[in-house]
């Protein structure tokens, strides 16, 4: 017959045979817990957004939930308020172009410019072709005797 | 330094971190023991010893002083175990069983315990035991722990504790009696 085991009979050890930590364990174990505590600076961050971890985690999500959607609403209301330039500033940033860039660009650019409104233009400024335009009296003679005689009117 | 010294260094900044220095410095031993005996190998033992002295630094300035600092720290660090052992137990889908055979295998393995048929059979024994009721014999056994202090650690009622570590104890003893030879 087996003789029954008895716990109390056995001698009572403070901790179970296990083989010890490596030498000086206990010596670098502070070290090494200190170098793991979260930075004072991440701290302060942790602090200034303590509050948070006094809610549940339920709460927590529908807090970033509504964040998150807060966040692209606003987005789209800036997106959509942008204002409007004033027509006088196109205007005056036009003035600021040379003419005779914008001269070249309404020739070449296909924007339908009547010779009647370079008739008037030229009425006004009477130099103004000088800088693009180097025709002999005689060609622009010629020219202008070959246009239909409707659309010489103000010349 | 007494507990409430570290505790009222602990709330000046100036003063904290050589506070929890001196905190960790003297309790240090008793959590690595507390964890060592749940999880057997020292390399876990390191890691969850350090990880409980990171949660208490983390929130040691709620600790309210209705219990004893260490009877506070020692709850911490067996919430830890039990995670750890649970966890461990999810990740590999082990059953119950299976965990102690591997915390036996390295009992067994140990240098520590050669030689010595009963201890390591009174080890063995006690790493059959559910987890819950190893760490109340653990307390109760080893560290000759109160039961109200046990119940501040565990959560559980000194009457509930009274009747885990007689059935703990039964158990242990019917174990290393059946694989005993004569």
């Amino acid at each position: 017959m087996k003789t029954a085991f008895k716990l109390d009979a056995h001698p009572r050890r403070p901790r179970p045979l296990l083989s010890e930590p490596p030498a000086g364990y206990f010596d670098k174990l502070p070290t090494q817990i200190m170098a793991r505590l979260p930075q004072a600076d991440a701290r302060e961050t942790a602090l200034g957004w303590g509050w948070l971890s006094f809610l549940s985690p339920a709460l927590r999500t529908g807090l970033a939930s509504v964040a998150v959607l807060g966040g692209f609403a606003a987005s789209f209301y800036m997106s959509g308020s942008a204002p409007l330039v004033p027509a006088t500033a196109a205007t005056a940033s036009l003035d600021a172009v040379p003419r005779t860039e914008l001269v070249g660009y309404l020739l070449t650019s296909g924007a339908r410019v009547e010779n009647s409104d370079l008739a008037v233009l030229t009425a006004a400024h009477p130099a103004i072709t000088k800088g693009f335009l180097h025709a002999s009296e005689e060609e622009l003679n010629d020219a202008l005797d070959a246009q239909p005689s409707d659309e010489s009117t103000y010349l | 330094m007494e507990d409430h010294e570290i505790l009222l260094k602990f709330q000046d900044p100036a003063s904290r971190n050589l506070a929890f220095n001196q905190l960790v410095r003297k309790y240090q031993s008793k959590v690595y023991w507390h964890v060592r005996k749940m999880v057997v190998d020292h390399d876990d033992a390191d890691d969850l010893t350090q990880d409980v002295f990171v949660k208490v630094w983390k929130h040691l300035s709620t600790f309210r002083q209705d219990a004893q600092l260490f009877t506070w720290i020692y709850r911490i660090a067996t919430n830890e175990c039990l995670n750890f052992l649970s966890s461990k137990r999810r990740k590999f889908l082990l059953p119950l069983t299976d965990v102690g055979a591997e915390l036996a295998a390295k009992i067994e393995a140990d240098p520590a315990i050669a030689g010595d048929e009963i201890e390591l059979k009174l080890q063995k024994a006690i790493l059959r035991l559910p987890d819950k009721q190893r760490l109340v014999f653990n307390l109760r056994y080893y560290d000759e722990m109160p039961y109200e202090q046990m119940a501040e650690v565990t959560g559980t009622s000194v009457g509930a504790l009274k009747a885990s570590y007689h059935h703990a104890v039964k158990k242990v003893e019917e174990y290393v009696t059946r694989t005993t030879d004569d």
